[in-house]
């Protein structure tokens, strides 16, 4: 079951509650959010609810249960297996990622030192994402991908929790595995946020294929470059790009033939144009294809596909 | 020839005590000389390994032996198993259970509970910095279990013995 590794970390009462949660709404849970002194938040099926102390699910927050500091401990406990000196790089970005690639956002007092962030501590708000995968999902999209066994490079356009990453993992999963007319390539991942292959100590907990080799939580631009120097991919998937120096990385790996999958936020295409980095790499023409997902008709369909001229392609087109 | 045997109990039961109270003394500095060594190792562990915390009190049994092994292998196994107890209370337990088997006192005992609290629950530096005062701490401790076990050892053996000879001495 997905949520198990979830439920691993979660504090005893609350482990019970999520437990005993009819199975169709344990599979549509999408987060659980904790804040100390405050009811617990459910997200199932992209509605909000809380739990009450019979750890039923109410949309108001009467009659709820609040988080305690000690429940928090133990969470804290849980998730660093007694060690938090083991995850100061997590509490520096501000998120840990768990076995099964689920992720806890965490927030709180953040340490500064020499100005930038050192450590969040006294947390106090942990968001628990929980991963599905999808596996399928890139098979609709391929089509529009690929043109005579040549991928092309392509920008994923889309608002936040509307399966950018889900797709891009599959898209992994997909190229790297094959399929009957595109035999399975080289695929690359940089893993910025340890999002798309999910990896603890080092291993991929999502299926991201056979042919696929995954380099975490390296910063994009750099993990760009060196994939390139060391594995020869012929694909290379990143995710969020959106600084100068990812431009320039972008760059290198597309005139060195390598195509680029990657993720940008954005509702749509002028969005991407009026972010000044985002709208330089596009005019600079290294992506072959503008993939815009939406939550209509549901989460994750394609609103629409550019091509490198941002010209819009017609969808049954390019889907024969 | 009944009160001889008589003679000869109490005197060897009196000394045998004695050398047993003169052991204490003479354990009690090594023990917690083997807990400095053990709280180097999982500063080690911590540092520079970032090992998780059961896995580094694992090595720190296996590197060491006797009582002060015992402990640091009960703090793993609570740790690694128990995952309704906190880290104090798993490091509690651990100490409370094995405790009464070493030769050491309350102090060094207050110290170790003390690190307890703290253990696990920061980042690195924090950490170096509450090990590195427990073990200063342990030395001085050390330092005077040295200084009674000089004092106090040959004593409590000649007492254990004399004592017994007075006993014999006076019944006779």
């Amino acid at each position: 079951m997905v949520i198990g590794d979830v439920t691993r970390v979660l504090p005893d009462r609350i482990r019970r509650w999520v437990g005993d949660f009819p199975s169709d709404v344990q599979n549509k849970v999408e987060e659980i959010r904790l804040r100390i002194n405050r009811p617990v938040e459910c997200i199932v099926g992209g509605r909000s609810f809380f739990i009450t102390g019979e750890g039923s699910l109410v949309p108001s927050d009467e009659q709820t249960a609040a988080f305690t500091r000690e429940e928090a401990v133990q969470l804290m406990n849980r998730l660093s297996l007694h060690s938090l000196y083991t995850m100061e790089e997590e509490m520096r970005r501000g998120y840990i990622t768990i076995s099964g690639g689920h992720r806890v956002g965490i927030a709180g007092k953040v340490v500064l030192e020499g100005g930038s962030v050192k450590l969040i501590r006294d947390i106090t708000s942990f968001n628990i994402r929980i991963a599905r995968e999808q596996p399928g999902v890139a098979e609709r999209v391929l089509p529009l991908l690929v043109n005579e066994q040549v991928i092309r490079s392509t920008l994923i356009i889309s608002p936040p929790q509307c399966g950018k990453t889900t797709l891009l993992r599959d898209l992994a999963r997909l190229l790297s595995t094959g399929t009957s007319r595109l035999p399975g390539r080289k695929v690359s991942i940089v893993d910025e946020r340890s999002e798309i292959a999910g990896c603890v100590g080092g291993i991929p907990q999502k299926n991201v294929g056979p042919r696929t080799d995954v380099l975490d939580g390296c910063p994009k631009a750099e993990g760009m470059m060196m994939m390139i120097r060391s594995m020869s991919p012929d694909v290379l998937i990143t995710d969020e790009i959106g600084r100068a120096e990812d431009g320039y990385a972008l760059e290198e790996a597309i005139h060195a033939g390598i195509s680029v999958i990657t993720t940008a936020h954005g509702k749509d295409l002028k969005d991407i144009m009026r972010r000044p980095t985002l709208s330089r790499i596009a005019q600079s023409g290294v992506f072959e294809r503008y993939l815009i997902l939406g939550r209509r008709p549901s989460i994750g369909s394609i609103q629409a596909v550019y091509d490198e001229n941002f010209t819009e392609r017609r969808k049954e087109r390019m889907l024969c | 020839m009944l009160k001889l045997i008589g003679a000869a109990i109490i005197l060897l039961s009196t000394t045998l005590a004695g050398l047993r109270v003169a052991g204490y003394f003479a354990r009690r500095p090594l023990q917690i000389r083997q807990l400095r060594t053990a709280l180097k190792i999982l500063e080690t562990e911590i540092v520079y390994g970032a090992t998780p915390l059961y896995q580094a009190l694992e090595h720190i049994a296996n590197r060491l032996h006797g009582e002060v092994s015992r402990l640091f292998k009960t703090a793993a196994r609570l740790l690694d198993n128990n995952d309704e107890l906190t880290t104090y209370e798993c490091f509690r337990k651990a100490i409370e259970q094995t405790w009464p088997h070493t030769a050491m006192k309350a102090p060094e005992k207050e110290m170790l509970l003390h690190l307890g609290t703290v253990l696990g629950q920061s980042d690195r530096e924090d950490q170096k910095k509450h090990i590195e005062l427990t073990i200063i701490n342990l030395h001085s401790e050390e330092n005077q279990a040295k200084e009674n076990q000089a004092k106090y050892e040959k004593v409590a053996k000649s007492l254990g013995f004399l004592g017994g000879l007075l006993v014999v001495i006076l019944l006779f």
